[in-house]
């Protein structure tokens, strides 16, 4: 009941507070929307994630008043992560937003177009378009610190111990969403299957057999691949867990993206899924300074919306949505620097995210120390290629079991460069940014 | 491999060179088939007995088992949290026939289905505040459902039975049993199918139908709860679930919408023909993912031949 209370107290003073908000954005505050998805099928995904997002900007703003004075409106706009109704939030939010997160490769692909008219640089961490790295075809776009094709090529790294010429004769399957973000991945590693001689499998998992994929296991058990990887999202990740402990399946054979590395996931499947792997650009770190400020202004003020007592603030993608928040703060500081502004406007923004600047340095003195890898962003290069860990799963939680892995930009740029040539093709006239000369 | 080889020839190879792999696609096949027999069964009852296409069903599932998760996350033992769970099942159930089914006694069937949309999102809002939206672990084992595997080895091979899916196989056909007996044998159960039969007639010899909405209403409840905790057991719970109701549109297209037996075969042959198709030849000659559409087309042609499903009534309108 308390629980209920509060909820409702806080989704009042969220509807309050965006009321009451709207007034003081055109003097001293810069609005930064966000298409959430804290309903539907991927809404276990979507709830921790958000919560980072929305009390990292709030931790700012109570800590210091926003940034350089500017409040930063937090603003989330329900997509249920479906792409109609992601293009709809995205219509709705740009008259106000200097930003759109759209949360989804397949509404990052519907805005993507738009972002070019309406002037409007769409953030898309870690997911999204991974040719989006080519700053010059994608001015608006940027997808760092890690692209989809970073985290094929580093999960390939990690399986085949740094030489992908032993995965020669292997068969790996590919257990994807048949969605456009679970498809993103296939031309890396149909790529890199021609020219390493593995056999790639790829075992599509549709939106309603996410809960039920028993015919995509019976698939691996007839064709016995040698791993078996997954991009993964929502409730297919805890079905595919539970899957494979149910096949036998070996757990230290089967690998995910970041976003099939989800504590709340794996709590369904608990000790049986100890020893899976996911790659991740972001590590948990509650004692960093910034996450204890979160938890002091925030959290301990009951201010936040997270699941304290299931521990979300500990869990890997709670942390993540921090650090994505921190990722857009940084862009309006550096933007705010450079044109000597206090509310920057959209285009000064999308300057701001092309000059990321995420060294060790900037790191600590975010007081993110460990949760994140170097990476810094240009014109040329909107994604930053950070490298990623591996984290493992030891029944309770997910810990760091590997250095830092870099991507083979070798084997992807020439990918970025024929895909970012195709989409402007197929979409002109697209404009390039030609005072971009990196 | 040629295209007729890969359709008319390799699958039965594939099939009778290994028999162990085929029993155990027979046995995913026959377990999610009672599964979807299990929801067809919850829209079917409702529609019977009062021609409401309920689209709120799978909403339900989702509601049932977060309330019995959420009873048990706040203390409650779960051995009480069941049966709280089938109270607040039913206090729903009454809540729907009060605020929305008897305001709109005599609407056009669209406007009631409508209705069903609009208890939908209310369910889904309602069961976020309360629950949130995160996945939830099912209470199984404090159920005592049992989580092992047997392990047979037929012909040399292997066959894995989970004990939890045995477990549902099981209880789903004492439901269902239960269910029949329930409805030809009770008083109660009499009068549904009676205002299935004919409204007029029915209520014309004194039957309430507020009090038999109620019942349906209820008895979709309690195939929800079943249905959530099978499903809940699987891959936790969460609003997730809810698309599994889409699930049972064909099984209502292969079975009809008013019949019981309709539903429970309908539901099985599904099961395991999408999951034998998906195997044998979706996944060899079509790159797989074939359940998302392959209950909906072999549907589909039944309908060609028998327009009112394999167990529906046949209506002869005069014009």
């Amino acid at each position: 009941m308390k629980k209920l209370l509060k909820t409702t107290l806080l989704c009042a003073a969220l509807a309050a507070g965006t009321v009451l908000a709207a007034p003081a954005i055109a003097q001293d505050s810069v609005n930064l929307p966000n298409l959430s998805y804290r309903t539907g099928p991927f809404a276990s995904t979507g709830i921790p994630l958000m919560n980072g997002q929305r009390d990292y900007m709030m931790m700012l703003n109570e800590r210091d008043g926003g940034m350089n004075g500017v409040t930063l409106g937090y603003e989330e706009c329900e997509t249920g992560y479906n792409t109609e109704k992601g293009v709809e939030c995205y219509e709705k939010t740009k008259a106000t937003g200097i930003v759109t997160q759209p949360w989804s490769t397949g509404i990052t692909l519907q805005v993507l177009p738009k972002s070019n008219v309406d002037k409007i640089p769409v953030l898309a961490p870690g997911y999204g378009f991974s040719a989006m790295q080519d700053g010059k075809t994608f001015q608006w776009a940027f997808n760092p610190p890690a692209s989809y094709w970073d985290g094929a090529n580093m999960i390939l790294q990690a399986i085949s111990d740094g030489n992908l010429d032993s995965l020669k004769d292997k068969k790996i399957a590919l257990l994807h969403l048949d969605h456009p973000y679970g498809k993103e991945p296939i031309p890396l590693f149909e790529q890199a299957a021609e020219k390493h001689g593995f056999t790639l499998l790829p075992i599509p998992v549709g939106l309603k057999e996410m809960q039920n994929q028993s015919a995509q296991w019976l698939q691996i058990r007839r064709e016995r691949p040698d791993f078996v990887l997954m991009w993964g999202w929502g409730a297919m990740n805890a079905g595919a867990i539970t899957e494979a402990v149910k096949t036998k399946y070996p757990m230290n054979q089967f690998v995910g993206i970041w976003w099939s590395g989800h504590d709340g996931d794996m709590k369904v499947s608990g000790e049986a899924a100890k020893g899976y792997r996911a790659i991740s650009w972001s590590l948990p770190n509650s004692q960093a300074p910034a996450m204890q400020d979160i938890k002091k202004h925030i959290v301990d003020a009951g201010k936040s919306m997270i699941d304290q007592a299931g521990g979300e603030f500990d869990w890997v993608f709670y942390q993540r949505g921090v650090l994505i928040s921190a990722m857009l703060a940084e862009g309006v500081k550096v933007a705010q620097e450079h044109f000597d502004a206090k509310v920057i406007n959209a285009e000064q923004l999308r300057w701001g995210l092309e000059n990321l600047k995420f060294d060790e340095a900037r790191i600590a003195e975010l007081g993110l120390e460990g949760m994140i890898p170097p990476f810094s962003t240009s014109c040329a290069d909107h994604t930053g290629h950070s490298g990623a860990w591996m984290i493992e799963w030891d029944g309770t939680k997910f810990n760091k079991v590997s250095e830092l892995l870099t991507a083979d930009r070798a084997a992807i740029d020439p990918l970025v460069e024929t895909a970012a040539k195709e989409y402007a093709a197929a979409n002109a006239p697209w404009p390039i940014n030609e005072e971009c000369k990196m | 491999m040629n295209l007729v080889e890969g359709i008319f020839v390799k699958p039965f190879q594939d099939m009778f060179g290994a028999p162990d792999f085929l029993i155990q696609v027979l046995w995913e096949g026959l377990v999610a088939g009672v599964l979807y027999a299990l929801i067809a069964l919850g829209f079917v009852l409702i529609y019977k007995s009062s021609r409401i296409f309920n689209f709120a069903q799978g909403i339900m599932v989702v509601f049932a088992a977060l309330t019995l998760v959420g009873l048990y996350e706040k203390g409650v033992p779960a051995l009480l949290a069941l049966p709280l769970t089938l109270v607040v099942m039913f206090l729903l159930a009454v809540a729907i026939e009060r605020v929305v089914l008897r305001p709109l006694v005599n609407q056009p069937d669209i406007i009631l289905f409508m209705a069903t949309i609009g208890i939908t999102l209310f369910l889904i809002g309602f069961g976020e505040i309360i629950f949130g939206g995160e996945n939830k672990v099912m209470i199984t084992e404090q159920l005592f459902i049992p989580t092992g595997s047997f392990t047979f080895e037929p012909f040399g091979g292997f066959v894995s039975i989970e004990q939890k899916d045995l477990t549902a196989v099981i209880g789903a056909v004492l439901l269902v049993a239960g269910l029949i007996l329930f409805l030809n044998k009770s008083k109660m159960g009499r009068a549904i199918r009676a205002l299935g039969d004919d409204h007029q007639a029915a209520l014309s010899v004194g039957i309430s139908l507020s009090t038999i909405w109620v019942l349906v209403w209820f008895i979709a409840g309690v195939i929800a709860l079943a249905t959530g905790i099978v499903w809940g057991a699987r891959a936790g719970v969460s609003f997730a679930l809810e698309v599994i109701a889409f699930k049972a549109l064909p099984v209502l297209m292969l079975g009809g919408l008013e019949s019981v037996p309709g539903a429970i075969i309908g539901g099985l042959a599904i099961g395991i023909l999408e999951k034998l198709f998906e195997i044998y030849w979706g996944q060899p000659l079509l790159g797989g993912n074939t359940e998302t559409w392959f209950a909906f087309v072999f549907a589909l042609i039944v309908l060609l031949f028998r327009p009112q499903g394999l167990f529906g009534e046949k209506i002869i309108e005069r014009v």
